[in-house]
């Protein structure tokens, strides 16, 4: 028996590493992890200097990882066993509660908190000639997990209060005791845009505006797996977006400023909601500077936004209380430059930013 | 090139065990030595020059010494020999520790050298000197083959983490060695299992401690936790680096010494020490204690050598002062025990475990630390010192989120799982060990493919 139980192992395992390294060795290479969206690493360039420098051992350990076959659903047997066999309650940082994935807070960072103040700071002294300066913060959707299951978080009050602080000329318009974990997909960590309508409005009403509130609820027809999704590797169902419209939106005039110079644009690109992903249907995703014209304001005002991607659901809603809206991501754009795009001159501003960003600003330019 | 990589399970390794063996006997330590060469340029690639003067310098010194025994010029090869491979390991890996110090006595500022220690340095400097001593005392004949020392010197199961084979352990392997199926299905047994241990629990570990040492909600039974994961953490990748290193020992044909054995189910802290990392501490009870007298000397000698043992032990951990307090504080409990606590621990059934684990656990508080300063801190932590509270949010995550871990951690760390194996009958044992041996090998290369928390513990030494 015993002699037969070593052959088989010896077999087996020459069979197997030699097998998967032909694989490897002769599988062509792959471009891009949907799951995780990015690029794979690829073949590193041979030569004395990369040998040397020891680049290449370097590229090519991170070239066998990312191209090895399966990988994604090694992935996942290594997602289920540490979750499943071993009990952890997060993978790769990643935990699954209450039906929905999430992503484990960083702690406060108060540097972050103080470069972001500061980068508003400049713009308001720069740019911002009125009061007219609203402030909301989006709280990540583990402002409920967390306490409910246990997990790690930020002290969400005390960063509202610690932001607050920091950014007293701004009028801070609270959104966090309308969110509810509904209105966060599951697989993602962004808002739905058909459940922050009253969100919306509220804001609105704290500006001094007026939206209309009526509108057509539209289902994308491509399934959504989130950015928490792909990372966490566990298999879970895919979300749906929903995207809404009505009379108002449909005359708006958008243009991208992402080359620089003026491209019309459409507010629900569809091209992106059937890309890597597709949240980034709502304005395009990450765009520096777009504008929204709206025929219909019946007004002359304007808004400038400053904001994250949380921005780019809920810009559409707010846009219909103005005739222009300026939506400025300066994580893509100096702000320094942006004067030469926008006119603040009789503007409201909003700063909508979420906290997970606010507390890692370093993006901001 | 790490043995916990794609890189190395699916690429090297292959290529190696196909090469190794569908070459003849004569150039099989041809194959070895050349591919050694090549798995330590992966990762050093200006260093495998040194490691190849160092091979070439004690080969010749070697057989100097091998010519001249008996004679004084024997003993002067054997203190180039010694001078050379020391002088290296001292430029290489402690010239900044000792300028830094000297910094602070003389408040000079001479500038720090800032080398790359070179893996695995303070592993081949001292099977290295293991030869060049053995051939001095005539324990062991000079080696006349270079391929044959270099082989020895650069073997890579053993290159970067151990155990420290010895050349009298080898030398007849090194000549002659059999293969079998037996001795592969061994290896690969032991090389999975290892594998398993280092990428499935001790880096999963390593993730509780980076999450700790993130943590800004610490407290005093997060440090707990911490030292506890920090301890199982480094047995279960230095243990299981050694079992990769036997079980491919094994592949090629050889038979490397055991370097753990159940060091946490000890009963006093020199039987720990006979079980955690046993080829150093025979290393230097060979090579340093017994020269130096052993146990055969009056009590102040006595203490003076076992202070002088655990000093290097320490310091060859790392060129901190941190390992150095790590090397005494166990040279005081070995003191200790060998003068008055013995009697007692023997008697002391179940209180001298926890007594062991107790001190072991403070311990690797110093350990893990990159300097006094740190150690002093996980010290004070573990106590209370300041105004940490005793437990917090985070210490409760981590506890529910590795608690099945640990629990897992703490019964593989001791003979349980191998004693209830023996009882099962054999066949279903036979039936069951491959099945599980290539779920283990499976789901530990999904950890690799998936780029997961996967630290080299060993850059130190």
């Amino acid at each position: 028996m015993n002699k037969i139980k070593n052959i088989i192992t010896t077999v087996l395992f020459a069979v197997l590493i030699f097998s998967v390294s032909a694989v490897c060795i002769l599988k062509p290479q792959g471009e891009y992890s949907p799951g995780e969206r990015r690029a794979l690493a690829k073949m590193p360039e041979l030569s004395s200097e990369t040998l040397f420098s020891g680049e290449f051992a370097d590229g090519f350990e991170a070239y066998s990882t990312d191209q090895f076959p399966m990988r994604e659903k090694l992935r996942t047997v290594k997602a289920l066993f540490a979750t499943g066999a071993l009990g952890k309650l997060d993978n790769n940082g990643l935990f699954a509660s209450q039906g929905h994935l999430s992503k484990l807070d960083t702690p406060q960072n108060e540097d972050m908190m103080d470069y972001a103040a500061n980068k508003f700071l400049e713009i308001k002294n720069k740019f911002l000639k009125n009061d007219n300066i609203y402030f909301a913060i989006v709280p990540d959707k583990n402002f409920i997990l967390a306490p409910q299951g246990g997990y790690p978080g930020l002290d969400y009050d005390a960063f509202t209060e610690g932001m607050k602080s920091r950014t007293q000329y701004m009028k801070y318009i609270d959104v966090a005791p309308m969110l509810s974990l509904d209105d966060y997909y599951k697989t993602d960590s962004h808002w739905r845009q058909e459940n922050i309508v009253d969100i919306a409005g509220h804001i609105a009403k704290e500006m001094g505006s007026d939206i209309l509130g009526e509108y057509t609820i539209n289902t994308l027809e491509n399934p959504f797996y989130g950015v928490y999704a792909g990372q966490s590797a566990l298999p879970v169902k895919p979300d749906e977006i929903k995207y809404l419209t009505n009379d108002v939106m449909s005359e708006f005039k958008v243009t991208y400023y992402g080359s620089g110079s003026p491209e019309p644009g459409e507010m629900y690109d569809m091209e992106k909601a059937f890309g890597k992903d597709p949240y980034e249907m709502f304005l395009s995703g990450s765009m520096p500077l777009l504008t929204i014209e709206n025929p219909n304001a019946g007004n002359e005002k304007e808004l400038v936004i400053f904001r994250d991607s949380f921005g780019s659901s809920i810009a559409p809603l707010l846009a219909q209380g103005y005739k222009k809206t300026t939506v400025i991501d300066i994580r893509y754009m100096q702000s320094a430059f942006i004067g030469n795009f926008a006119e603040f001159e009789n503007a409201d501003t909003l700063f909508i930013y979420s906290t997970s960003l606010l507390n890692n600003s370093a993006a901001m330019k | 090139m790490l043995f916990s990589s794609i890189s190395f399970l699916y690429y090297f390794l292959p290529a190696v065990i196909l090469l190794y063996f569908a070459v003849p006997k004569p150039i099989k330590n041809a194959v070895l030595l050349v591919s050694s060469l090549a798995f330590y340029a992966w990762g050093e690639p200006k260093y495998v020059f040194l490691m190849i003067a160092s091979i070439l310098v004690n080969y010749v010194l070697g057989i100097a010494i091998e010519k001249f025994r008996g004679k004084p010029l024997s003993k002067v090869f054997l203190g180039i020999s010694a001078l050379f491979s020391l002088g290296m390991l001292g430029y290489f890996k402690y010239a900044d520790f000792f300028i830094a110090n000297f910094n602070k006595i003389t408040g000079l500022s001479v500038g720090m050298l800032k080398i790359a220690l070179p893996i695995g340095i303070s592993f081949y400097t001292f099977q290295i000197l293991s030869y060049t001593i053995d051939v001095y005392r005539g324990n062991v004949a000079a080696q006349k083959n270079p391929i044959t020392l270099g082989a020895y010197v650069a073997l890579f199961p053993q290159l970067i983490a151990g155990p420290i084979v010895r050349y009298s352990d080898v030398e007849l392997q090194l000549q002659t060695r059999t293969h079998s199926f037996e001795k592969a299905a061994l290896g690969i047994r032991r090389f999975i299992l290892g594998l398993a241990k280092k990428v499935i629990i001790a880096n999963t570990l390593g993730e509780l401690c980076e999450a700790f040492h993130a943590s800004g909600d610490k407290s005093v039974l997060f440090y707990w936790l911490f030292v506890i994961a920090y301890m199982l953490q480094i047995y279960f990748d230095f243990s299981g680096y050694s079992d990769m290193a036997i079980g491919l020992g094994k592949i090629f044909g050889f038979d490397f010494m055991e370097n753990f054995c159940y060091p946490f189910i000890s009963r006093s802290i020199s039987e720990f020490w006979r079980r955690w990392h046993i080829s150093l501490g025979s290393w230097f009870r060979d090579y340093v204690y017994i020269p130096m007298g052993g146990n055969r000397v009056g009590k102040i000698r006595l203490v003076f050598n076992i202070l002088t043992v655990w000093f290097l032990t320490g310091f060859w951990h790392g060129a901190e002062w941190n390992f150095i307090v790590w090397g005494l504080y166990f040279a005081v409990f070995l003191m200790l025990e060998k003068f008055v606590l013995a009697k007692y621990l023997e008697r002391a059934k179940g209180l001298n475990h926890i007594y062991v684990l107790f001190f072991v656990a403070i311990s690797f508080g110093i350990f893990s630390a990159s300097g006094m300063g740190q150690a002093l801190s996980a010290l004070g932590g573990m106590f209370g010192a300041g105004e940490l509270p005793f437990i917090s949010a985070e210490f409760v995550y981590n506890l529910r989120s590795f608690g099945p871990l640990l629990v897992i951690a703490a019964v593989g760390a001791t003979p349980l799982v191998t004693m209830v194996k023996n009882k099962l009958p054999s066949k279903l044992t036979d039936i069951l060990e491959i099945p599980v041996l290539f779920v283990l090998l499976i789901i530990a290369t999904a950890y690799l493919a998936d780029g997961s928390f996967n630290p080299f513990l060993y850059f130190r030494f």
